[in-house]
């Protein structure tokens, strides 16, 4: 059985893992193997970057070699796939070459598109990328005072992120003595400040707590680069002297091209996580169309069944188990508080109060995710 | 729980207790918030994680696994004490013995010798026996 992952981000490299150990005696046999197309040979802890954006990270604590991660039967490979052929089960990589398999598991996660809203890559800073994180740290360490507006496109990465870097900007200019000096506008898409409805309800007092004012119903429309404006699609607008933007996600462009779902996002099903329309094609993490969270978390979950489904296929012929909508997310609320918000298809989150313990679970876990994606966790 | 001998006040007594040990509980989480940091926090959950990273390619690593269970054999056991015995008399008499002085003289002298002689022999036949083991490992593709 030729097993192709295709991608190496947490959820590529948690079920190659996984499957490298549930069928290790196959592999050994010459009965499976597990190649793996990724690239970059770096593997970066992506929700790190909110740490680099407030100094409390430095960039190469994200990063460690992919192939250190990897079980040493997995074949690794850095050459990124560009044409995806399903109906004759075979991929073509950069490099040309053709791989053909029998299971295929996409995996290849999404990008942020701020070139999609005028002036906004130019006027917003942004914390989704390595150098976008940078230079948000420097941009924060040479405010002094005046009005900051944090803005959100969707769909986006991480659903959590929008409330979290409230709370850091909150407590960062409070460390920094200015926070009075400082005006913090959130706005936010739908008609509430989240779309998850707890979430909201449980955001809400605490911004209403450090004075931070909202707006809901204010989906970007147009940056205003020269007179520092961000416009929105229903007529309102805000003045800024700091702009920080969640910019809307898409699918891979390789997702895209291939015509494999509309913006890059597969259709998938929700519990068996197969492609609509192929069974020996699974699809995982930020890749899916499902609706539950862009997350780390919600791709450790998926991987876990596609893991245990492809191993009981090539050992007893049917998969065995089915993806419940799991998602865990750690919400920091603030640089010394965390609490967290676990649902699934059936279950809202129910959210507690933060405190410091599970602050401390989080930065923990900040290192725990390299056993995580090794397979342990 | 309450006997029908026990007093409502030793009752009272046992909870209070309880109560105090919940206290003595949350002094210590406490106790801990004010130590640690978030730098000693993260250190100590990346030390576990490279911990179980490690311990979990040990105990998966069939070669050392292998080895282990060698070890665990008495005869093995006593070879390995032999062995050390062995280097700490031999290092004992290097460190006794004169520097040598060469020449073919000096060879022919320490060829002479039983011991050497005996050495000698242990370590080609030794060699012998790795040499049919590699011969073997690599028929089967190792």
């Amino acid at each position: 059985m030729r097993i192709l992952v295709v991608g190496g981000g947490t959820g590529g490299t948690i079920v190659a893992n996984s499957l490298a150990r549930r069928l290790s005696s196959e592999i050994r046999e010459g009965k499976a193997k597990v190649t793996m197309l990724s690239a970059s040979h770096r593997h970066m802890y992506q929700p790190g970057l909110l740490y680099v954006a407030f100094g409390q990270m430095m960039p190469d604590e994200l990063y460690r070699d992919q192939a250190s991660l990897l079980e040493s039967s997995i074949v690794f490979e850095v050459d990124p796939v560009e044409e995806f052929m399903l109906d004759r089960n075979q991929v073509r990589t950069a490099k040309g070459k053709i791989h053909e398999y029998d299971i295929v598991v996409i995996a290849t996660g999404s990008r942020i598109v701020p070139e999609e809203v005028p002036g906004l890559a130019e006027g917003a800073e942004t914390f989704y990328t390595e150098e976008g994180a940078i230079k948000m740290f420097k941009s924060l360490r040479n405010f002094a005072a005046g009005r900051v507006g944090i803005v959100v496109g969707v769909p986006h990465k991480c659903p959590i992120a929008p409330v979290e870097v409230t709370f850091s900007l909150h407590d960062y200019f409070r460390s920094r003595g200015i926070r009075d000096q400082v005006h913090i506008k959130y706005h936010y898409p739908i008609n509430r400040i989240h779309s998850i409805e707890n979430v909201a309800k449980w955001a809400r007092p605490e911004f209403d707590r450090m004075g931070v004012e909202y707006e809901t119903l204010f989906n970007v429309s147009e940056v205003d680069v020269e007179h520092k404006v961000v416009k929105s699609e229903e007529g309102t607008e805000y003045e800024y002297d700091l702009l920080i933007s969640i910019p809307a996600h898409r699918g891979m462009e390789a997702i895209e091209k291939n015509e494999l779902g509309p913006d890059g996002w597969i259709p998938t099903d929700r519990h068996k996580l197969t492609m609509e329309g192929y069974d020996n094609v699974y699809v995982l993490g930020d890749t899916t169309n499902l609706p539950v969270s862009k997350t780390g978390s919600a791709a450790h979950f998926e991987a876990d069944v596609v893991a245990e489904n492809i191993a009981s296929i090539v050992k007893i012929g049917a998969p065995v188990t089915e993806y419940d909508g799991k998602v865990y997310c750690f919400i920091e609320a603030g640089h010394d508080r965390a609490t967290y918000a676990m649902f699934n298809y059936l279950n809202p989150p129910d959210l507690k109060p933060a405190s410091k313990p599970m602050h401390w679970f989080k930065m923990s876990y900040n290192k725990l995710y390299w056993a995580s994606v090794r397979g342990l966790l | 729980m309450t006997t029908e001998t026990e007093t409502p006040r030793a009752a009272a007594d046992s909870e209070s207790a309880d109560f105090q040990r919940l206290a003595e509980l949350a002094r210590i989480v406490t106790a801990a918030q004010d130590a640690l940091s978030d730098e000693m926090v993260a250190r100590l959950a990346s030390a576990f994680g490279e911990g179980i990273t490690l311990l979990d390619r040990l105990t998966r690593n069939e070669g050392l696994m292998h080895l282990l269970h060698e070890i665990d054999r008495p005869e093995n056991q006593r070879f390995l004490i032999c062995l050390s015995d062995a280097f700490t008399k031999a290092s004992r008499d290097i460190s006794a013995s004169p520097p040598a002085k060469g020449g073919v003289v000096g060879l022919c002298r320490l060829g002479c010798n039983p011991g050497t002689q005996e050495g000698l022999r242990l370590v080609s036949m030794i060699g012998e026996h790795l040499s049919e083991n590699m011969r073997e490992l690599h028929r089967r593709g190792g």
